[in-house]
């Protein structure tokens, strides 16, 4: 049995090339849709590969993705630091951000790391606004941020090669013994430390790792959007939809999360005719708690048993 | 011969109770050596100490002449002493062969992600403790308590001990699943392995171990021979209930 196996590979090439020629076949409205729901993916993955794979349960995402959004964003506008370096500036600070909410991981478990972590998101929201705000452009966020695209066509490559690169490097890491390690370490955090294996390092790897996403997406969300705001990023609605994207789709995978990501963007766009404003929340909400109710593992999971049962009848 | 594990005046306080109260003991090298007691007498307590998973109140603890007592089971762990537990702990969603894996991948995170499982090793020790081939790739929700009870020593085997404390590891499995461990207990001390070992099934103990100490609510009443412990007057009436 190889760990990476061919037909893994064809199934990978054959998403890349049905994301590539995606462009052919729908509108620009649609690529646009497309656009958000492959950041949503970055999100989600970011997530799990935290929350789905170590069992920490994480309400302060938006936290890691705003450290991202807002280091881009005033390197490169209040000081003029070129994309091409704050980027990966953001990116490096949100990892070291991570650290601040690793350190509870290390005393707290459960609903109270949750609790802590939701925590740090409001205090970025208050933070943000009442310090330097000449900087952080206070409760109005910052406009005119440089962006790297220009028009949805590509808008759609650069968030779809973004998603694709972090999902398919993810799996790769995945396949590893770091990554049989993580998912140990969410199913019982104590034979893994009884194992001989110091979960504090693997805690750390899964949040530098998480970071790392999230900084990396956040960073490439602000080049696309050109405009931040504190309450859109550091906001609960904001972060229930990741969390619901990963758990619709299938924690603990990384197809799982990229499926839920598009599942939900789409499902909310379509309802937008019918139900404008807050009522199609209700939908999705009425949606997840379904899935989550008779099929926990997600839409993954059901496509997965489809395929199986197919492939038992077929032979 | 200086002793491979030494416990030393071990004293366990959890508030009023002391569940541990002054045990001392040497273990050499290939020896075996059984924890005989009634439930709750302190048994498991005396591992999880020795573990790291808890801290004594009192005493020292020394593996191959260097202190360990105020290790984390992980350090503990890497200077070759590994425990099973008295209800196997699996990872449900690994299968059989990856939960084996946890024990023996490396501990460096950049190890992790650049070294290929060794396949071969994980077979090796599953075969070695009786999983058929065929249990493999399946999870532990697929196993008979006497697989799991295979996999908890293959996975403690794979951390690569030279010392193992067996806690209660022939509860729930057949006669002929006693006699497989047995076997393989039998063929670990012949390769030098030192074992210490808490259960209730003494007939299954009584062949594979040198000596025993009898516990009974955290203070030692007897030790000896497994045969003179078994007829001291105060194991009886403490531990087998007669007088």
């Amino acid at each position: 049995m190889k760990l990476i196996e061919t037909k893994h590979l064809i199934a990978w090439a054959a998403f890349l090339l049905v994301l590539a020629l995606m462009p052919m076949f729908v509108s620009n409205g649609t690529l646009r849709i497309f656009i958000f729901a492959n950041f949503l993916a970055v999100f989600a993955i970011s997530w799990d590969v935290l929350s789905g794979r170590t069992g920490y349960i994480s309400f302060g995402h938006p936290f890691l993705i705003g450290i991202g959004v807002y280091a881009t964003a005033i390197m490169s506008k209040r000081f003029g630091v070129p994309v091409e370096y704050s980027i990966p500036l953001a990116v490096l600070v949100t990892m070291l951000g991570s650290v601040l909410v690793f350190l509870p991981a290390l005393r707290v478990k459960g609903s109270y790391f949750a609790l802590v972590t939701l925590a740090f998101m409001e205090l970025a929201y208050q933070l943000v606004q009442v310090i330097r705000p000449d900087l952080t452009g206070g409760t109005r966020g910052i406009f005119g941020i440089k962006t790297i695209t220009r028009g949805a066509e590509n808008g759609y490559y650069m968030s779809m090669c973004l998603m694709f690169g972090i999902a398919f490097v993810s799996w790769l890491v995945m396949r590893t013994q770091l990554g049989t390690a993580l998912s140990a370490l969410g199913m019982q955090e104590e034979s893994v430390e009884g194992s001989g294996k110091s979960t504090t390092k693997l805690k750390l790897a899964a949040f530098l790792m998480s970071a790392f996403i999230a900084g990396l997406g956040g960073a490439f969300y602000a080049h696309y959007v050109g405009a931040i705001a504190p309450r859109t990023l550091f906001d609960i609605n904001f972060l229930f939809t990741i969390i619901v994207a990963v758990l619709i789709g299938g924690s603990g995978t990384i197809i799982g999360p990229i499926i839920g990501a598009f599942f939900l963007t789409f499902l909310l766009e379509f309802l937008r005719p019918y139900l404008p404003g807050a009522g199609r929340y209700f939908i999705y909400g009425g949606i997840a708690l379904l899935l989550y109710m008779y099929q926990p593992k997600g839409i993954y999971s059901i496509v997965d048993k489809l395929i199986k049962r197919w492939r038992g009848g077929a032979v | 011969m200086k002793p491979v594990l030494q416990v030393k005046n071990l004293v366990k306080r959890f508030g009023a109770l002391t569940a541990t109260n002054d045990i001392s003991f040497d273990l050499h090298e290939g020896e075996s050596l059984a924890l005989i007691g009634p439930n709750g007498a302190g048994k498991t307590t005396i591992f999880s100490q020795i573990m790291g998973e808890l801290r004594q109140s009192e005493g020292s603890i020394h593996l191959y002449d260097e202190e360990i007592s105020h290790l984390k089971p992980a350090a503990r762990i890497k200077r070759q002493v590994s425990r099973t537990y008295q209800v196997p702990r699996p990872f449900a969603e690994l299968t059989v062969l990856e939960n084996i894996r946890i024990g023996h991948m490396p501990n460096s995170i950049w190890s992790m992600l650049t070294q290929q499982p060794d396949l071969d090793y994980e077979r090796e020790l599953a075969n070695k403790v009786g999983l058929a081939e065929a249990d493999h790739q399946r999870t532990p929700a697929e196993l008979s308590m006497g697989d799991l009870r295979k996999l908890e020593m293959a996975r403690t085997m794979a951390t690569d001990p030279k010392v193992m404390l067996l806690d209660e590891v022939f509860a729930g499995l057949t006669t002929a699943e006693v006699a497989q461990i047995s076997d393989l207990i039998l063929q670990m001390r012949a390769d030098g392995m030192t074992f210490l070992v808490v259960s209730h099934d003494l007939p299954a103990l009584k062949p594979l171990v040198d000596t025993a100490i009898a516990i009974n609510q955290g203070q030692e009443i007897a030790r000896g021979s497994f045969n003179q412990v078994l007829a001291d007057p105060a194991v009886l009436s403490s531990y087998l209930g007669e007088v």
